[in-house]
């Protein structure tokens, strides 16, 4: 058995450990609550954007806009989004699986210092890295974004699709792949995502009744699609971040939680040593005193 | 048939309602949506978006988007938007002043700093002149 200095020793840091532990929750929380906040208030905006295109997609001829003609597929262009720290349970693990799973030729994008090391790590063709300040101001991403869509009409890249982190409660964070361009396939895309929620799609839209641009189509397009875009891009990286901040705290209170158990664990064990030390020097005390 | 009208910025949700009519500030110039409207597609410009609903007016200020006519849904989708009544003119004025002061001296920042900077001055100018010409 360890000495009982031993296990008082090891109290000391898993002590220290758990003090740590417990104060990078509460920062966690606190940052999670605000990224939440962001992710939910963009939500109704960004569901209403990708309605609109939903709804105009079938109306729109494919030669009107770059984005929404479909090239045959030489190389992929993956924005893979991240966070900047680690101890955040296995979110980044879980994006890295389904980067890994891609076999065809790709060229990666990357948000978040994690993404951008494990692309390095595994020698992927990392064209751009980009950072993001924790509160995702609008411009930094639109930055990222102006940067991919311009490497996708110069035909570097004949995809673009993001690997992150979807936030669906504090708990959950679903590692997912979204195609964003080009964005032909959107409508069905839209519909499966809402039947997989068990919501029967909105508006079926059976009626043949074209869609009207005023001014003409192509200076609404040119605008609108961009737009959406970026705005698309941008909601991701905003559930990316709430997603983060929850599993950091989540992995935080686990980590505290297991250390205020293992603290138990060995006062007990501790106080048993010490029992039996006690013990021990009364023994030697008594058969000292019987032999004399 | 009545015409529901959505307003929505990427903070908040700024307007849900059903509505008589609504006349849009588009960059093609403004229009007047009536129930029964045709399908349309169009650039919201910065302005007046001005909403008729039992016979009574509600004023709001808009800064840029797009608006979809679909089935008399109206969906707005605007940088900004907020009602007549919500505009704090100190709070605006303030705001206009900071934006103008940092567009002062603006030459090392990026263009996309420079467009949004300008896009908040204009979107202050609105907001000042509806206010004045509401109260």
């Amino acid at each position: 058995m360890a000495s009982t200095r031993d296990i008082r020793r090891r109290i000391k840091s898993v002590k220290n450990t758990r003090q740590i532990t417990k104060a990078m929750e509460l920062v966690a929380a606190s940052k999670m609550k605000k990224a939440q906040q962001a992710a939910l208030a963009g939500q109704p905006y960004a569901q209403l954007l990708s309605n609109m295109l939903a709804a105009l997609a079938p109306h729109v001829t494919d030669n009107l806009h770059p984005f929404l003609v479909r090239r045959t597929v030489k190389t992929r262009g993956i924005l893979l989004i991240t966070s900047d720290k680690g101890l955040c349970g296995p979110l980044n693990g879980n994006l890295f699986k389904i980067a890994s799973e891609i076999k065809t030729p790709a060229k990666f994008y990357s948000i978040g210092r994690k993404g951008t090391q494990f692309l390095a790590r595994t020698k992927r063709d990392l064209v751009a890295d980009f950072s993001v300040q924790d509160r995702v101001p609008f411009n930094e991403v639109k930055a990222a974004v102006d940067f991919i869509t311009k490497q996708y009409l110069d035909g570097m890249i004949d995809t673009v699709e993001v690997i992150f982190p979807r936030f669906k409660n504090t708990l959950v964070q679903e590692p997912v792949i979204r195609p964003v361009l080009p964005l032909d396939n959107l409508r069905e895309f839209l519909a499966a995502l809402q039947r997989h929620a068990g919501v029967v799609a909105a508006d079926e839209i059976n009626r043949n009744q074209p869609f009207e641009f005023e001014p003409e189509a192509e200076t609404v397009l040119a605008a609108l699609l961009p737009y959406y875009v970026s705005r698309e891009i941008y909601q991701f990286v905003l559930l990316a971040r709430a997603s983060e901040h929850s599993a950091r705290m989540v992995a935080m209170k686990t980590a505290k939680d297991n250390a205020t158990k293992l603290v138990g664990e060995l006062t007990l064990e501790y106080n048993k040593a010490r029992q039996a030390a006690i013990t021990q020097e009364i023994l030697e005390i008594a058969a000292a005193s019987f032999s004399a | 048939m009545a015409l529901t009208l959505e307003i929505v910025t990427p903070q908040a949700r700024v307007y849900s309602d059903t509505i008589d009519t609504v006349v849009i500030p588009t960059t093609a110039g403004e229009i007047g949506v009536l129930p029964g409207h045709i399908s349309l597609v169009s650039q919201v410009a910065d302005g007046e978006l001005r909403v008729t609903k039992d016979g009574k007016p509600v004023v709001l200020a808009v800064g840029g988007g797009f608006v979809q006519i679909d089935n008399d849904k109206i969906s707005v989708l605007a940088e900004q938007a907020i009602t007549v009544d919500k505009i704090d003119v100190t709070a605006v004025e303030a705001a206009l002043k900071r934006a103008q002061d940092q567009l002062k001296d603006a030459a090392h920042l990026d263009p996309a700093e420079q467009e949004h900077l300008h896009s908040l001055v204009r979107f202050a100018g609105v907001q000042l002149n509806i206010k004045s010409r509401h109260r």
